[in-house]
């Protein structure tokens, strides 16, 4: 029996209604409730206080909505709706309850070997309890799949292994990877009888869609791309026959991947490469598939500068964009060119590092309304470091990268990186006290960035929200 | 004829500034063509631009008058019956664009107007035509008096100081480092543009980015005039990512006695080139600097961020 709380629950950025609803939780507890007496004082406390808050606010919703003098009261008015819906109907019953199933029914289902794993997750869990919203990655098990293999596409099922592995990783990678295998899972989807493409093939993706979040939260990137498909998806002809309007639905997903991502990548190296002049010293952390693009191509060009790349732990990432760099080959048998001249170092470095940088290089996730980059976790020390000396800081970021939410702060909205690439396996179990906090993003202000890089110009990060307006758009 | 020496023709004409010579040069150059096709037109500009540029020692403003020229022809309607008549349209759009263009100062003079206040005192920097014509025009209705850096190495602003002193306003030449000890007694900064960039930053004379950072820390505002054709699609990243940076400037005489510093010394500075004369080389005469030394590793514009610029007073108008 797992000894996971399951008010820790919100392990998806799915469905809020059904995943965080305290109801939901409130009637689980019973069955997933650990022993009172194998627990401590303090959790004993703060299962009471939970217990608490759940029946005063079913109390509430009852009697439409009195005055609780709990902190629950501060939820939200969408919140009380919520619970009016769902108090009527005591099973929520959709599509995601299968995906969001407490997670300790989920883990009981997991062989003994794998215990192991899960006991240390729980401990970690319990411990980085603050941190709970972040959406803790956790690799799919096989037990998930075979319950949902009605459901979930085998295309499907494959990418949220990967993507729960880290093979695939990159808000680019697995935007591609992701409507790439929708395009898989278009073509061989057939629309039932007594309704339309249109209205049914979405229905059919939205397991889908949250199977692979289960796997690892939804990238921006993917998020964009997948409004969009829901845009062109309600959009399609119903008059169409049913293969062509699949054949349609690829073409368009083709076409996204083309414009936003491929073309709008070719654009912003040839916009980027300009900002690199012979004798620079360019600065870049981790790895981005686009500063890696420009890099390459600015040495395809026989500009002669050096990178200095930075890293860190966990995912050390840098250490692929070395390879690539340090080991070019020739660009053509006749001429003598070695590779990029290359410096690899870890983030405590930097300081020494810094001043002899020209410009610091960077990709991002995802780049929000009031400028902020949100990036992979350490980029906002190296932009704040850079400004500090002086040292223009440029983002690479495609435009479809682009989210209107605000996000202030790294704390808000971020991801755990999985305890597997945290913490080495053997040690794992040594240090039973020991809590591993990794977040994988991180917020660099705006006031840290020179400019941003996209296929429609360089512009100032708080530019960036008029993009959609200048090009006569509402969303971009 | 040359385009370039068309272009310097045009430039010759005190009133024209480089975006609008440029834009006079295009015209002209249009008129002689005989493309074809819209697509030929717009090559043959583009020619055109690329040549007036790399003739130019100092090409960001007259490459932001070709930006906006040729991407006006781009979206031009191209509704005429007949390709020449298309082309006669589109020379005449571009000759009463810079006949337009030619009021825009007095516009902006007046704007400007309201922002100086009786009896202020006003420092200015080298010489602009629009900060000029906009201090004449206060001196008409409120009383100035006028600080204005000499700029060297050209030394522009003893002529700001006689033209203004001729018109009878009080002004006095100061040097370019006394902006700093002048600062205090000044009631704001007025500048004139080369170019204004996408970052909302300001390309000016050599000199404009220290005044405005000395502006900012002594709380004095900094007002930079720019014409609508001004605008340029640029985005520096720093004073050394402007397209009038050569390695020359701010290069170090190479000596013989040291080796060659390694590639990453310092960035986008490199040695000057073996060919220029060494001022090391002959060590036992006496080393001497001379102005013309000083003037070659020297820029001739500086980058302001816009975090200094207190406001542009900006004439927003239409495209020609």
């Amino acid at each position: 029996m797992s000894t996971i709380p399951p008010q820790d629950m919100p392990l998806t950025n799915a469905p809020a209604s059904t995943s965080s609803n305290p109801i939901f939780q409130a009637t689980q507890l019973p069955s997933s409730q650990p022993p009172q007496k194998s627990m401590t004082k303090a959790e004993r406390r703060e299962l009471q206080d939970r217990q608490r808050a759940a029946k005063q606010q079913q109390g509430t919703s009852i009697g439409g909505g009195g005055g609780s003098a709990s902190g629950q009261k501060q939820a939200g008015g969408q919140r009380h709706k919520d619970l009016l819906s769902s108090s009527s109907k005591p099973p929520p019953k959709s599509s995601a309850p299968k995906n969001n199933r407490p997670r300790s029914e989920s883990s009981a289902l997991r062989p003994a070997a794998d215990t192991g794993t899960g006991d240390d997750l729980s401990s970690s869990r319990k411990g980085l309890r603050i941190f709970s919203h972040f959406g803790l990655s956790e690799l799919p098990t096989k037990q998930v799949k075979i319950a949902e293999g009605d459901l979930v596409h085998p295309a499907v099922a494959r990418l949220a292994l990967m993507f729960g592995e880290f093979k695939i990783c990159g808000a680019n990678a697995r935007c591609i990877a992701t409507l790439t295998a929708f395009k898989t899972v278009i073509q061989d989807y057939t629309t039932p009888p007594n309704t339309t493409l249109s209205r049914h093939l979405m229905s059919y993706l939205s397991p889908q869609i949250t199977h692979l979040v289960v796997a690892r939260p939804m990238s921006v990137t993917m998020g964009n791309a997948i409004r969009q498909l829901k845009l062109e998806i309600s959009g399609s002809d119903i008059d169409l026959p049913e293969q062509d309007a699949k054949d349609a639905l690829c073409q368009k997903i083709d076409n996204y991947i083309r414009d936003r991502i491929i073309i709008a990548d070719q654009v912003i190296e040839d916009l980027a490469v300009k900002k690199i002049r012979d004798g620079d010293v360019i600065l870049t952390y981790a790895r981005s598939s686009i500063v890696e693009k420009i890099l390459l191509h600015a040495h395809t060009l026989g500009k002669k500068f050096s990178v200095i790349i930075i890293d860190s732990r966990p995912l050390l990432e840098g250490k692929q964009l070395l390879r690539s760099l340090s080991s070019l080959p020739s660009p053509s048998p006749h001429s003598f060119q070695p590779g990029i001249q290359c410096t690899y170092a870890l983030l405590p470095a930097l300081p020494s590092l810094i001043q002899d940088v020209s410009t610091v290089l960077v990709g991002a996730h995802s780049l929000h309304a009031n400028g902020s980059v949100y990036s992979r976790a350490g980029t906002a020390m190296v932009a704040m470091m850079a400004r500090e000396h002086g040292v223009p800081v440029m983002v690479c970021c495609e435009t479809y990268k682009f989210s209107e939410s605000v996000v202030l702060d790294g704390f808000g909205k971020n991801e755990l990186a999985p305890n597997k690439l945290s913490l080495p396996s053997p040690r794992s179990n040594l240090y039973p006290n020991l809590e591993v906090l990794n977040p994988l993003y991180d917020a660099t202000p705006s006031s840290c960035v020179t400019a941003v890089c996209t296929e429609v110009g360089l512009i100032p990060p708080t530019s960036i929200s008029s993009i959609p307006l200048a090009l006569g758009k509402t969303t971009l | 004829m040359d385009v370039y020496q068309e272009y310097q023709g045009f430039l010759k004409n005190e009133e024209v500034s480089p975006p609008l010579a440029a834009i006079l040069s295009l015209t002209e150059m249009m008129e002689r063509s005989n493309a074809g096709t819209m697509f030929e037109l717009v090559k043959e500009l583009k020619d055109g631009a690329e040549s007036l540029n790399k003739h130019s020692p100092n090409p960001i403003s007259l490459n932001a008058g070709c930006e906006l020229f040729i991407e006006f022809i781009t979206l031009f309607p191209h509704d005429s019956a007949s390709f020449s008549d298309l082309k006669t349209e589109l020379i005449k759009q571009g000759r009463d664009y810079v006949a337009e263009a030619l009021t825009y100062r007095r516009r902006i003079a007046e704007l400007a107007l309201d922002f100086i206040k009786d009896d202020s005192v006003i420092l200015t920097h080298s010489y602009s035509r629009v900060v000029m014509q906009t201090l004449l025009m206060a001196h008409k209705r409120k009383r100035i008096s006028v600080y204005v850096t000499e700029a060297r190495p050209r030394g522009l602003g003893i002529k700001t100081a006689e033209k203004l002193t001729a018109a009878g306003i009080p002004c006095t030449v100061i040097l370019d480092s006394a902006v700093a000890y002048a600062i205090e007694k000044v009631d704001f900064i007025l500048v004139g543009s080369e170019a204004v960039v996408e970052s909302g930053g300001l390309i000016n004379a050599v000199g404009s980015n220290q005044m405005a950072i000395i502006a900012k820390a002594a709380n004095k505002p900094f007002y930079a005039l720019a014409e609508s054709f001004k605008f340029h699609r640029l985005f520096p990243l720093s004073q050394y990512d402007l397209p009038t940076h050569h390695p020359t400037l701010l290069s170090f005489p190479i000596s013989q006695h040291r080796p060659a510093p390694p590639m990453m010394a310092r960035p986008s500075v490199m040695p000057s080139r073996p060919g220029d004369e060494s001022l090391t080389d002959d060590s036992v005469s006496p080393i001497k600097f001379t102005q013309e030394q000083i003037a070659r590793n020297n820029p001739d514009v500086d980058f302001t961020r816009f975090v200094f610029i207190w406001r542009s007073t900006e004439l927003l108008s239409r495209s020609p």
